[in-house]
């Protein structure tokens, strides 16, 4: 056959052959490698899934945390709170009590002093009333109506009383 | 020459001792409808080149895994990624199922020219060969034109600007392809030629200084072969399917106008 000569036969087997080499390369070549590549990116995919999956979950239990602490430190502030203000009124009603019962005890003392006061008030004046009438008895040299003369005496001491 | 001749050397150690520039053979050859199909040695080698291609894909593909990949493995991954980026950067993603394609004329290309170097006959060396491959091109040409204008909007491209272009233009369309087989088959076919004229040269320059085997014919040839059959051979081929994308791709509309 000449150097350049075109051949039907020859064009169409290298069709043919163009065709078989076209899939045998599909079926050989190109579909398990693809396939691989499918499978392996599938995986990539799945496992990056799954590490969303897991941070998202990392993420709920993270503030699932915080909100749980936020609120056993409230919990935690208002009991402190709440055992301060009672420790306070408790002190309070402690000092109220201990203050009452001291202003008690010194009324007391006030009202027995005050009766003691009086008591020895009206001895002494009882006394001096006596010593007073016997000291006029003396000095008059006759008998003075007591009573008449107490009068005089009491209005005397009290004037005296009021001069103090 | 005729004293020498009575030293019995091995006719397979005398060298090319005639230089002829032929065709492929014809093996067989059958009518079918009235029709002469000739059976080449074209045909033959094709059938090797084909067996050794699927041969080293089934070995590389053999026992593939998702993880723990082998090197077989590796290497069968590599191609197929550098020919799908090949294809995308070329021709754009929505071209991405004609890499097969692609592939099978980039490797039949340069399995066919490199087994050359085994003494055979390169298949792209053959005409015939290259204008299928070309016929093809300008079949999916066409077809992508038709596809994305319509018939109508084919036909009007030939009287584009002004309807006097339409020679110019039918001669740019085919053009496109006999330029592509052309240019492969020639510089294959020119290379070989080549080839065979510096082993019959320094064969006959052996003779003429009275070696009787051929030494320099050993070494000096394989300079020349490193350019002519391995560059030549990957550069054609090569050059081929990128030409074939460009010419495919620009024949569609460009991707950013149909995004």
């Amino acid at each position: 056959m000449g150097f350049l000569s075109i051949d039907l036969g020859t064009i169409l087997f290298t069709l043919l052959n163009t065709l078989i080499l076209f899939l045998g390369l599909k079926h050989f070549l190109f579909q398990p490698v693809q396939d691989i590549l499918a499978k392996r990116q599938e995986a990539v995919d799945q496992t990056l899934k799954d590490a969303a999956a897991a941070k998202e979950r990392a993420e709920q239990a993270e503030s699932e945390y915080t909100e749980k602490l936020a609120a056993a430190k409230e919990e935690s502030t208002a009991m402190v709170r709440n055992a301060t203000r009672r420790a306070q009124q408790r002190s309070e009603e402690i000092v109220a009590a201990a203050k009452a019962e001291a202003a008690g005890i010194m009324k007391q003392n006030a009202e027995e002093l005050e009766r003691e006061k009086r008591k020895a008030e009206s001895e002494l004046r009882a006394e001096v009333s006596g010593l007073a009438v016997l000291v006029a008895e003396k000095v008059v040299g006759r008998e003075i109506n007591p009573d008449d003369h107490a009068r005089l005496i009491d209005e005397f001491i009290d004037s005296v009383g009021d001069a103090e | 020459m005729q004293i020498m001749a009575n030293f019995a050397v091995p006719k397979i150690l005398e060298g090319p001792t005639e230089l002829s520039v032929d065709g492929a053979n014809i093996i067989a050859s059958f009518k079918l409808f009235g029709i002469t199909i000739n059976f080449t040695e074209t045909v033959v080698l094709e059938w090797i080149v084909i067996a050794v291609i699927l041969g080293v894909c089934a070995f590389l593909t053999r026992g593939m895994k998702v993880q723990g990949v082998s090197k077989r493995q590796v290497i069968a991954e590599m191609a197929v990624e550098t020919v799908t980026n090949l294809v995308r950067d070329t021709m754009g993603k929505r071209w991405l199922f004609f890499t097969p394609y692609v592939a099978t004329i980039f490797c039949f290309s340069i399995f066919g020219s490199l087994i050359s170097l085994l003494g055979l006959r390169a298949v792209t060396s053959d005409f015939s060969v290259l204008l299928t491959w070309a016929a093809i091109t300008f079949i999916l040409i066409t077809a992508t034109k038709i596809r994305f204008g319509g018939i109508g909007g084919y036909l009007k491209g030939f009287a584009d600007p002004i309807p006097v272009m339409l020679p110019i233009n039918i001669l740019s369309e085919v053009a496109t392809p006999t330029a592509m087989a052309l240019r492969h088959f020639g510089n294959i076919a020119g290379g070989s030629i080549i080839m065979g004229l510096v082993y019959y040269g320094l064969a006959s320059l052996c003779r003429m200084i009275g070696l009787q085997i051929p030494i320099l014919t050993v070494g000096i040839p394989a300079v020349l072969s490193l350019y002519f059959d391995l560059f030549s051979d990957f550069m054609q081929a090569f050059i081929f399917i990128m030409l074939m994308m460009v010419f495919i791709s620009n024949a569609g509309p460009s991707e950013e106008e149909t995004a």
